[in-house]
Parts: C-alpha cells; structure tokens; sequence
C-alpha cells in the first residue's frame, strides 16, 4: 500500500522531471548543456497556469507552457549559439530571471486566484486495476500520456542509432569534423535547444496543470537542475537517463510519502534527499562515463 | 590590444548595468509606478537615511566576501555557482559557536572565534566539491549548485528542531529561529551614529585586498592563472592541479562562510530560515561583473547592495514587487555573457 502511494507520487513527480531530462539529454548529445532546464521548466509552469486561467482551456494552457518553454530556449539559442556567450553563466542567469520575472508576473497577472481545475485524472480501464502498476503507469491525466508518448517518441527518433541521432552525436562529439562533412552545425545545435525547452516547458505544464493544480512561486524548486544532473548520472544514454530520473522523482515523492505514512524524520531532511541522491549518483555512477566531447564548447569556423 | 579589451570590458559592464537599470524602470512601470515614483522610492532606500546606508554597507560587505572568493576560483579555472549553500554553512557554524560561548565573553574573543567558525564551515562545506571533482572528476559547477539546496534545507533544519540551534520553545508562538548570539560575539558597529554599518565593510576591503594582493603579485597567484588558463603549461611548471584546485575553491567557500558569519552576526544576530537573501547568487553576479580587479570588484559589490535595500524600499513604498531588483541582476549577467566574445576581441561570428 505505502510502496504504490510513493510510486503513484513519485511517478507524478518524475513524470515532469523525465520529459525534461530526455529533451536535455538530445541537447547535451548536440554539445549544449542547458542549466537553463529550471527557468523553461519554471516558465512553462508559469504560462500554463496563466493560459489556463485566460482561456479556461486546460489545452490552451499546455500550449502556452510549450511555448513558454521555447522562450527561454530562444533565447538560449541566440546566447550560447549565436553570441557563443558560456553557457553556464547563461544558465544560471535564466534560472534567476526566470524565478524573479514568474514571481513578478504571477503578483501582476494572477494576483489571489492561482489554482486552476486543469487535468483530471483518466485512468485506462483494466489496466488501472492491475496492483501496483495500475495506479502507477495507467491512471495519469491526458497530458500525462502526452508527455510519456513524447519522452517514448524522442527516445526512438533521436536515438544513437537513428540518422539523426548520429547526426546529433557527430555535432556533439566533434562540432569540427561534422562542419567538414557538410552538417549544419549550429542549426541542428539550435534545433535541438528548441527542442529541449519545448518538451521542458511541456514537463512544467504537466506539473503545473496536472499534479499542483495552481502555480506557486519557485515551484519547480530545483527539478531542472536534477533532470540536468540525471542526463550525467544516466551517462548520456536514454535508459540511464530515464532510470535516473525516475529514482529522483521518487526521491523528491518521500518528503509527502513518509510524513503520510506516519514515519517521523524532519521535513528538512526529507528536502535534502533528492540532492543528496543527485550528487552521490553523480559523482558515483558518471564517474566512468565521458561527457560529449564538445559539450559547452561553442563552435565558430576557425 | 589589452588596452583596448579592458576598455570594451569597462563599456560592456557599464553598458549593462545601464540596460538592466532602464529594463528595470519599464518593469516598474508595468506595475505602475512612474520613472520618477521609482527612481525616488530607489533612492530613498538606498540612501535616504544613515540607517539605509548602514544596512546597504553590510549587504556589500558579504557580497564583496563572496564575490572576491569567486574571482579567486575562477583564475584556476573553477566556477563557484556555491555562494548560497556555502553562506548557509558559515551562518550555521557561526550561530553554533556564537549561542554556545558564555554570555560574558568579551567580544575581543567572541567576534574572532565565531567569524572563524564560519570562515573554517564555509571552506569545508566547498570542499566537499572540491575533492569530489579532483577524485571522481565530477563537475564542481553541478556539484556545488545541488549543495546549495542542502545548504538552504539544512539551516531549516537547525532552526526547527529543539535539539538544534532552534530557540527554547516556551510557547505555540515561538518562531523557528536560533536564539540570539551571545553579545560578546556581535560584530562592533563602526559607530557612525544611527547607522547599522558595522566593521564588516572593513573586513571585506581588508579580505578583498588581501586575495586580490595574492593573485596578482605572488607565486602562488600566479600558479593559480596558469592552472587556470592553461593546465598542460600548469603540469610543465610543476603546478600541482588537484591540490591547488581543493585549495582554490574551498579558499573561495570560506570567503562566502566568512559572510555567512557576518550575517548572523549582525543584528538581529540569529539563525533564521531565508537569512541569506538570495546574496550567493548577487556574490556571483558582483564576482563576473568584476572580471578578476578588485576595485571593480568592490564598485559591483556597493552597487548591487544599493539596489538590493532600494529594491526593498521600492516594494514598501511604490507597491513594485522587489523581484524586480532580481530581474535586473540576471538581465546583467545575460548582457554580460551576450558580448562576452566581442569584449575579448575575438573574431565576430560569420
């Protein structure tokens, strides 16, 4: 009973986290590393909460939180492609102006009204009966399934076995060498950043929309940097990756499990654990892998 | 051409403190305030009364602290996003110290032994990164960023549970804050009258003088840029890369520890969820702006201290969420960033 109540919210909260991560994982193969993953998270939430309440769409709302989402991928693309400005410091920089421009935007735009009905939940008949897995896998909102149809869809398309995924690990392995043989380098660069905020903006509508039901301030709260930190953990492969975010999903679903389920230890200490998790599992696991050789390198023709 | 890349330096760091300040005001008016309210309300709190000087003073001595540890690292070629988790980490060691030593210690004793504290929680609490990136190549940038969120959860931990730093709870209405630090380990005001500022300003001058004295004018400074600018030329010069590395960053968490200190020292000298104010990430800010001078340094850390109380006083005043001075923090760094490749004179992109 206990294991499928932290598996229900665990999934609910990984789900968000996953779709984000497996977005980031296409950009970091292309040799972009976006810590900006919290503001298009942060974003998406934001404008799909206020979409929501503007057009009384839950939908409409999801779109917004898409769209949300490729703003800041925008203008991570002009920044750390166009202008090869570090894509660190761009990152870090996004993540606060997005956690103060949201948190401006909600006191102007949503001011006392910030719940919103968004997703019910439609659980699959039959499937939803099955125990443990039912509740789990089979009892989502509909952009629940959207989201996970996206995550199945991107890791199959893009692929290291897939023209284009070798297309994207050639521009992330040597950007030089796929210029050479004639592979627009900063577009697919580009494409796969949009991409990314895309499917992040969407993973904060799914937070937003279909677990929170109402937009608070800071209310991503770090998961961007864990689906960031999960793509290294998962040694740049997708099961890796999607394995890692999931396990920091469920982590982050103890700090409400445990309290639930009567065990006493301090709210604080339950915060912690994602983190804690996130940086054994980093420093751990990844310590054998290798990062794509031209992640966070800028490419110009020499 | 250095002459001309520190002159397109100055104009990029001008030019964008310029765009956010202008970006800002739009803002303010978005909320519905005019130019004039604005600029009036800013001013007020920034330097309308001793008092508001006072607190601006403080808030600049902690960002100088974590930005000239910044400046330290990155000439090794390390980036400390850690600012935050490492404050936390001073904060908790100083308020330990500072509620524990008898109420008559005089503060000749206290202040140093509880600043030291800080100083020694800050450098262990970014050591932790430090060893994990030199033993197990993990990236300090992931590292010391996924510790700022242990940091922030481990002062609420403190301040919530009895056996902790919380306060005696005598009743339902007790907030979970540490009780004060005893008065002998209270920082000394400077005795300006109705003014908070206290020796801390005069600490930092004297830490940023000191790290920016190091790095430029002895070996060890130098072995410091030659790690960072090029490690192969660093291992032909005999530089040690882990070593210096674990010494880099964690000298730089130290310096943020060292703040974290300061402000609890300070008044209302105590430990309370949210004392760091988002000053790791102004640090970082005040760190990049300065570009490794310390007297531009310094100019960054008093500017953004300014905003910061004016931004508060913007929000009591003129009804302008004092996000906005947030916004123009990061608008900065992004303009920075954005002319990053013009400003060191490389060749533009096709």
């Amino acid at each position: 009973m206990m294991l499928t109540q932290i598996l229900v919210s665990g999934l609910g909260l990984a789900l968000p986290l996953l779709i984000a991560a497996v977005g980031e994982l296409v950009s970091e193969r292309a040799g972009v590393l976006n810590l900006s993953l919290e503001a298009m998270m942060l974003t998406g939430a934001f404008t799909a909460v206020t979409g929501t309440v503007l057009t009384g769409s839950a939908w409409l709302g999801a779109a917004c939180g898409l769209c949300g989402g490729l703003l800041v991928g925008l203008a991570q693309t002009l920044l750390s492609v166009r202008l090869r400005a570090d894509q660190i410091v761009v990152g870090v920089a996004a993540n606060a102006l997005a956690l103060a421009a949201t948190t401006f935007g909600a006191r102007l735009l949503l001011d006392g009204d910030r719940g919103v009905t968004g997703f019910e939940r439609l659980p699959i008949p039959v499937l939803a009966d099955v125990p443990v897995i039912g509740p789990v896998l089979f009892a989502q909102t509909a952009l629940g399934y959207l989201c996970a149809g996206v995550v199945l869809v991107t890791g199959l398309l893009l692929g290291p076995r897939t023209g284009w995924g070798l297309r994207i690990d050639a521009t992330g392995e040597d950007a030089g060498a796929a210029d050479w043989t004639g592979l627009p380098v900063r577009r697919i660069r580009a494409l796969c950043i949009l991409l990314t905020s895309a499917l992040a903006g969407l993973g904060g509508a799914q937070l937003a929309l279909s677990e929170v039901h109402a937009f608070s301030d800071n209310m991503t709260a770090g998961i961007g940097y864990l689906a960031v930190v999960a793509v290294i953990a998962g040694r740049w492969r997708t099961p890796g990756t999607v394995v890692a975010a999931v396990a920091f999903g469920v982590a982050q679903a103890l700090q409400y499990a445990l309290p639930a389920a009567g065990v006493g230890l301090p709210p604080a200490v339950l915060t912690m654990i994602p983190y804690l998790v996130a940086i054994v599992a980093v420093s751990g696991l990844a310590g054998a892998s290798r990062a794509p050789s031209c992640l966070t390198v800028p490419f110009a023709r020499a | 051409m250095r002459s001309m890349r520190s002159t397109r330096r100055a104009l990029v760091a001008g030019g964008a403190v310029l765009v956010a300040l202008l970006a800002g005001l739009a803002l303010a008016a978005l909320a519905g305030a005019g130019p004039a309210t604005t600029i009036g309300a800013l001013a007020e709190g920034m330097a309308g009364t001793p008092y508001a000087i006072g607190k601006s003073l403080n808030t600049a001595a902690v960002l100088m602290l974590v930005g000239a540890g910044f400046s330290l690292a990155h000439r090794a070629g390390l980036v400390n996003v850690g600012g935050e988790g490492q404050l936390c980490a001073g904060g908790i060691a100083a308020t330990a110290v500072g509620t524990t030593l008898p109420a008559a210690t005089p503060a000749l004793v206290g202040v140093p032994l509880t600043l030291l504290a800080a100083f020694t929680a800050g450098g262990l609490w970014a050591a932790i990164a430090a060893v994990l990136l030199v033993r197990r190549g993990t990236s300090e940038i992931i590292t010391t960023l996924l510790l700022n969120f242990v940091g922030l959860a481990l002062v609420t931990l403190m301040v919530h549970e009895p056996t902790l730093l919380r306060q005696p709870v005598t009743s339902s209405e007790t907030l979970p804050q540490s009780a004060p630090l005893v008065d002998g380990a209270h920082l000394p005001l400077l005795g300006v009258e109705r003014s908070p500022a206290t020796v801390a300003i005069l600490l930092a001058l004297i830490a940023t003088a000191v790290i920016g004295v190091v790095s430029r004018h002895t070996p060890a400074g130098l072995r410091l840029r030659a790690l960072g600018q090029s490690p192969a030329a660093a291992a032909r010069l005999g530089v040690r890369a882990g070593p210096t590395r674990v010494v880099a960053l964690s000298t730089a968490g130290a310096f943020a520890g060292l703040g974290g200190g300061l402000l609890v020292s300070t008044a209302p000298a105590l430990l309370a969820e949210g004392f760091t104010s988002g000053f790791g990430f102004a640090g970082l800010v005040v760190g990049l702006l300065a570009g490794g001078s310390m007297l531009a340094l310094t100019a960054a850390a008093l500017l953004l201290a300014f905003l910061t109380s004016g931004g508060i006083n913007l929000q009591l005043v003129a009804g302008v969420p004092s996000t906005t001075v947030a916004i123009i923090q990061s608008l900065i760094i992004l303009l920075i960033a954005a002319t990053a490749t013009w400003a060191a004179g490389k060749k533009a992109t096709r």
